[in-house]
């Protein structure tokens, strides 16, 4: 049976429970594998059994739910697979294990939620603000996982004055400070009237990325592989004249 | 809304790009661009400090920018012979004032392109001119600025110890660059710095940070400790030698990292080599470094100190193959420092071993399952007593060549310029 849900939390416990027993039991948000001939079913959100069924899981291990919402964020494909095997792990231990490092369904699910992590990581280093006309600060970013709104406090503690956005383009939300409060809102496209002098800093900038390089040490393949080239778009120092080698 | 007054007063103006041309191509050769190691709390205006550092962008010498390294001047009085802003060099000089590096600090921090500042500088006038003005600059960078981002100043020789001492209350961390590993080979190189300048105010930061944690002082003195940087192929000393003095940096002075800058000839002398230093060479240092600072071996067990390291093999291995009569341990049962010890197994793997073998009883299969690299690891592993590898020393020195190729081919020097958490990950299999 594929069992159907949108991606939130709730649908995802109310899945599970009837996934439970079921060892055929393919879980997902997407329809990418849909295969012919099998039953599907979509269960919707239903509040009051998700709570339920989240108390028992936290009985269990209380810590679940983070790592639940860290695998409903993975923008990976076979994420519902791992945090179902994992969830199913966990409700038929009735422990935590999470340190069961030799097991299939706890590795999965670990990789999965490292991936997310080490996105968000990156991300507090690639994120480009533009400085805008009023001040504030704009961000687009386009992240493999949905991490917009987990970016918020690290730049929050740095620059608690300073109201930003951080725009997700690719899912159309964005993550906001407005120099008191964080909200998630969603938002299609951004007008961004820029300070008259975010030109001349971006210049300074690719500048100063073209001068600490060594050319007589070239290693592309690692530059890419420590910032993949997904990521370029935003980064001033990565638009380059198109003669430009890299 | 946001209010360029928080932050202080602008009164420098932007630098032009030609000087912060000038100042950051000479600044590049300096390894140090980490930017771990303080916690610094923002109090107002501007900036924290990120215990793990952050990398902000690569290069495509595939080294991390995380800091701003600038040099507040090229202009420098002594003359090594290593050094293209030295006095008898035919270069472009600028020389940039504090309010200029302070608001390219933090309009480039605002952006996120940088997680704060190395400062450094050619010593400008005189040592102690040049040191007044680093210490002015990080100071109202601080002060005035109210940035509390990462700042790592370089120390200058020979001048009054008192500036660093000041300097140390803003900067999160300060190096004195030992430069080359002998006294001989500085006299010879570096003519007008002697080893004395260089390690005696390194002792006096030391032992003054000490002094401020024992006493609970207010503040912050040098919370990410110190670090220094040293030149390798320019000069004869062996790899031995080098390592010697790393372990006796960390030990007696307390350094948090030795960095090893391989010789690139920017400068023709013929006191100096003409070609460059094998990358692989600092990559072996900065293994046998790692194998000091995480994994509890000594300088004096990864090399004799007339000797240099192999190339062919990582000093892991290679001290694995000294010592075959310790191995194989039985992957269930050895304790961590032993595991450690294993070829291919770092820090990484031998935390996932010690978690899942408290379940289960780990078998090969386990192992793979868990991502654990066996290529080398077998030949010094039993796994419920069944072992795979190879005994005959000979044989197995083979397999291990054999396994390093790849790895080898595209990891050359790249260490240098990564934070520490990325370093750890990368060395995390050693
Ligand atoms: S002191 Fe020596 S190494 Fe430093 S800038 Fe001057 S000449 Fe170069």
């Amino acid at each position: 049976m594929i069992y159907f849900f949108d991606g939130s939390k709730e649908a995802f416990l109310c899945a599970l429970a009837r996934a439970f027993c079921d060892d055929e039991a393919i879980l997902t948000s997407t329809n990418a594998q849909l295969s012919m001939g099998q039953q599907s079913i979509f269960v919707a959100a239903d509040g009051a059994r998700a709570a339920q069924i989240e108390q028992r899981l936290l009985g269990f291990d209380k810590n679940c739910m983070h790592d639940l919402d860290l695998l409903l964020r993975s923008g990976d494909a076979w994420r519902d697979a791992a945090a179902l095997r994992y969830f199913k792990f966990l409700a038929e231990k009735k422990r935590p294990v999470r340190d069961m490092l030799s097991e299939e369904a706890v590795i999965a699910a670990t990789e999965c939620m490292r991936r997310v992590s080490y996105e968000v990581h990156r991300f507090h280093g690639f994120v480009r603000f533009l400085e805008c006309a009023s001040g504030a600060l704009y961000a687009p970013i386009s992240p493999n996982h949905d991490i917009s709104d987990l970016l918020v406090p690290h730049f929050r503690a740095r620059l608690p004055q300073c109201p930003f956005v951080i725009h997700d383009v690719k899912r159309k939300k964005a993550a906001v400070y407005d120099g008191a409060h964080t909200f998630v809102a969603p938002l299609a496209r951004a007008e961004v009237a820029l300070a008259a002098d975010e030109k001349a800093w971006q210049s300074l900038w690719k500048n100063y990325y073209a001068s600490v390089n060594i050319p007589s040490r070239e290693r592309l393949k690692q530059m890419r592989g420590y910032m993949p080239v997904r990521y370029w778009k935003f980064m001033p120092e990565k638009q380059l004249s198109p003669s430009s080698p890299c | 809304m946001f209010d360029k007054q928080v932050f202080g007063v602008y009164n420098g103006g932007m630098i032009s790009e030609e000087k912060l041309h000038i100042l950051t191509e000479c600044a590049k050769y300096d390894v140090s661009c980490s930017s771990s190691g303080s916690a610094r709390k923002n109090a107002g205006g501007m900036g924290n400090g990120y215990i793990a550092g952050c990398c902000h962008s690569f290069t495509p010498d595939g080294r991390c920018i995380s800091l701003l390294k600038i040099l507040l001047s090229n202009d420098c009085v002594f003359d090594c012979k290593y050094c293209m802003s030295r006095r008898a060099s035919d270069v472009p000089r600028a020389t940039a004032t504090p309010d200029e590096i302070c608001e390219l600090v933090v309009d480039f921090y605002k952006r996120n392109y940088i997680e704060g500042l190395f400062l450094s500088s050619a010593v400008h006038v005189s040592p102690n001119h040049t040191m007044e003005q680093l210490l002015l600059t990080v100071k109202k960078l601080r002060t005035e600025y109210n940035f509390h981002g990462y700042i790592h100043v370089k120390g200058i020789p020979k001048a009054d110890p008192m500036y660093a001492f000041e300097a140390a209350k803003y900067a999160d961390r300060m190096s004195y660059n030992i430069e080359l590993p002998s006294e001989k080979s500085l006299k010879l190189l570096a003519p007008q710095k002697s080893r004395e300048s260089l390690l005696v105010p390194m002792r006096a930061l030391a032992k003054e940070k000490q002094i401020f944690k024992e006493e609970k002082r207010k503040g912050y003195f040098l919370p990410a400790g110190q670090t220094t940087q040293m030149i390798v192929g320019a000069s004869p000393e062996p790899d031995g030698q080098i390592l010697r003095l790393s372990q006796s940096l960390y030990r007696a002075n307390g350094l948090k990292r030795v960095y090893f800058s391989s010789y690139t000839p920017v400068v023709q002398d013929s006191l100096l080599p003409s070609v460059p230093a094998a990358a692989i060479r600092e990559h072996r240092l900065y293994q046998a470094d790692w194998l000091l600072r995480f994994y509890g071996f000594s300088a004096e067990e990864i090399a004799d100190e007339g000797e240099n390291l192999s190339l062919e093999l990582d000093p892991k291995c290679a001290w694995a193959l000294k010592n075959m009569h310790l191995f194989p341990v039985e992957v269930n049962r050895a304790p961590l420092e032993v595991l450690l010890r294993v070829p291919g197994i770092g820090a990484r793997s031998a935390y996932k071993i010690m978690q899942a073998r408290r379940y289960t009883n780990l078998t090969f299969e386990d192992l793979k399952k868990m991502r654990v690299v066996l290529k080398r690891a077998r030949h010094f592993l039993t796994a419920g007593g069944k072992f795979y590898g190879e005994n005959r020393q000979e044989a197995v020195r083979g397999l291990l060549v054999a396994a390093e190729k790849p790895a080898t081919a595209v990891q050359l020097s790249i260490f240098t310029g990564m934070t520490e958490a990325a370093q750890s990950a990368l060395y995390g299999e050693l």
